[in-house]
């Protein structure tokens, strides 16, 4: 049983958090380096990244 | 009897979650008491997104689904919001707290799934809308201090509700709703002394409600006397903020039992008053509030044991509670102080906010530069660590009045990234500039409202002179405490003020009164 819920009974459902644990990392990462910005810290969003070359380049 | 989800909303994700909802936890206590079915999900400790928020609302039949919180909760709440009127639709969805508070009439507007809202103070009107659902009367048109849509969808504010008069009737919040262990007391530890940098066990309370100051950025939640309900010039009932105070405190007695049961329950070795202003209170008291205090936590046991011993405080193990809060340049006196650092305290946060005096005569917080500078001194010598706060891009602010911030930072060694001035929903600030807050949001405020954070981020701007550009330049030459670069921008600026577009200038609302008009006290 999931302790999400705290209260005056027991919740019979379960809550599960899905969540993928490399989900968590590669959101704590982003969350640190993000916080970190500054001279040569640089971070680039890689969900974000829609360029996908020049026409010419293809 | 009602079968209630309070959920905390998620506030400063940038940082881990480090305070119980004050506001939440009584509420749950009083819902507790008054026999109701209880559960709180407290999104903001767990951080697990929307996917357990869904679960959450799915996970049994709720009579009431219940959330509120500060304005900068907003994003978080209009989203659960949405979801429960997918996952909870025959639930009803009550909101309150500042962010509804402050702005009701939009808040309803711009979250149709709303069904109720609570307005200003709640210890009394909570309870009784959840006897009314318990008996199935779902009529609000005569509910005092609620916010709710007629038969014809029209958002009508009622009456404001009278603010209790005797705080000690609240029971103490509902401590054990919350994960104490799993996540606040990991993030007991915080940087602005070394005693609470080594807290493993701090918990949150507040004594008291009112500071009779008059900040400008400032509102108090419509919890201290500080709101009204009037017609807007449509006729519109709506909220309506005063100078008008009602100040009350928890006794002594009340919050010394409160601790002493915190520490035997779950071993506290800390605690932080989230009280606007401590001083305040004390002077409203004639001075004897902090006195008794003070005397009161050290007949209780709960002096940590180098104040005792006079030592450092790392040179004992202290079995104490060590405690912070809040004061005020102009308010605080050195014998007061002193109690407080024998009893424990370990820093104090003071809003000097800036050094120039034009600012702070316009801002109503009773201070001048002098005593600002003075203030630094004069709490560092109790032995208690001062915690300057600063701000910049008031609507005055000029390359003179950073200067003076600037050398007073230097001659009092403060090292200080200065806060946005921001004009949070509630305060004059807002209801003043509220025009030209929307012309920089595309003429959408609820874009603004969106935006908001903890005001370390620019927003909307509300300085006359400078820009969102010139601020945060400002801002770096502020944290640098550099002068010359400073002389560099006053020079590059040259005659610009000739010709600048202001990009905020003043307005009269009606959602601002300039007097003491208050919130009438329960008799």
């Amino acid at each position: 049983m999931s302790d999400f819920l705290k209260g005056t009974y027991t919740v019979d459902k379960e809550i599960v958090d899905e969540t993928a644990k490399a989900t968590i990392a590669k959101d704590e990462f982003k969350k640190k380096a993000l916080n970190s910005i500054g001279g040569s810290m640089v971070f680039v969003e890689r969900e974000k990244y829609v360029w996908d070359g020049d026409e010419e380049g293809k | 009897m009602a079968k209630i989800l309070f959920i905390n909303p998620v506030v400063r994700e940038e940082d881990v979650p480090r305070h119980i909802p004050y506001g939440i936890a009584l509420l749950a206590a009083i819902a507790r008491d008054d026999g109701h079915q209880v559960q709180v999900y407290d999104a903001n400790a767990w951080r697990k997104g929307f996917d357990v928020v869904r679960q959450v609302l799915a996970a049994d039949q709720w009579d009431v689904v219940a959330i509120g919180g500060l304005t900068t909760t907003y994003n978080f709440i209009k989203e659960v919001c949405r979801l429960a009127g997918e996952h909870a639709k025959d639930s009803l969805l009550i909101a309150g707290g500042g962010f509804l508070t402050s702005m009701p009439r939009e808040i309803m507007s711009w979250i149709p799934e709303i069904d109720l809202g609570v307005i200003g103070e709640a210890f009394v009107t909570f309870p009784d809308v959840l006897k009314k659902i318990d008996k199935g009367d779902l009529d609000w048109s005569k509910t005092l201090g609620v916010v709710h849509r007629n038969d014809k969808g029209n958002i009508i504010v009622n009456t404001e509700r009278p603010n209790i008069n005797n705080l000690d009737t609240i029971p103490w919040p509902a401590w054990e709703f919350f994960p104490l262990e799993d996540i606040y007391f990991k993030n007991s530890s915080s940087l602005f002394s070394e005693e609470a940098y080594y807290a493993k066990r701090r918990i949150d309370i507040n004594g008291s409600y009112g500071c009779n100051l008059i900040c400008k950025y400032c509102w108090h939640l419509g919890t201290t006397g500080d709101m009204v309900v009037r017609p807007d010039p449509a006729g519109n009932n709506d909220v309506a903020f005063t100078y008008g105070r009602n100040i009350r405190y928890h006794s002594p007695d009340y919050i010394i039992e409160m601790v002493k049961q915190l520490k035997a329950e779950f071993n506290i070795d800390y605690v932080n008053f989230l009280d606007e202003n401590l001083m305040t209170m004390d002077v409203y008291s004639k001075r004897t509030w902090l006195k008794e205090l003070c005397e009161k936590w050290i007949e209780a046991g709960l002096q940590p044991d180098c104040r005792r011993l006079g030592v450092p405080f790392d040179e004992v193990e202290n079995n104490g509670v060590f405690w912070s809060g809040t004061s005020h340049a102009s308010l605080h006196r050195p014998e007061t102080l002193k109690m407080m650092y024998q009893a424990g305290c370990t820093h104090l946060v003071y809003g000097l906010e800036s050094f120039d005096k034009k600012i702070l005569k316009n801002l109503g917080k009773g201070s001048t530069p002098d005593r600002n500078e003075t203030s630094v001194a004069v709490c560092m010598a109790s032995g208690i660590i001062p915690i300057p706060n600063i701000i910049i891009g008031f609507p005055e602010e000029s390359f003179g009045s950073v200067r003076a911030t600037i050398k007073s930072l230097l001659k009092l060694g403060i090292h200080a990234k200065p806060h946005f001035a921001t004009a949070y929903p509630g305060s004059e600030w807002y209801y003043r500039y509220k025009d030209s807050i929307a012309a920089q949001y595309d003429g959408n405020l609820e874009k603004y409202v969106l935006d908001l954070g903890d005001a370390t981020k620019i927003t909307a701007t509300i300085s006359h002179k400078f820009s969102c550009m010139d601020l945060l330049g400002l801002q770096e030459i502020v944290a640098q405490r550099d002068l010359r670069l400073l002389d560099i921008a006053e020079k590059h600026w040259g005659q610009s003020d000739e010709t600048i577009v202001a990009t905020a200038t003043p307005q009269i609302s009606h959602n601002i009164i300039q007097d003491k008009t208050k919130t009438p006290l329960q008799k």
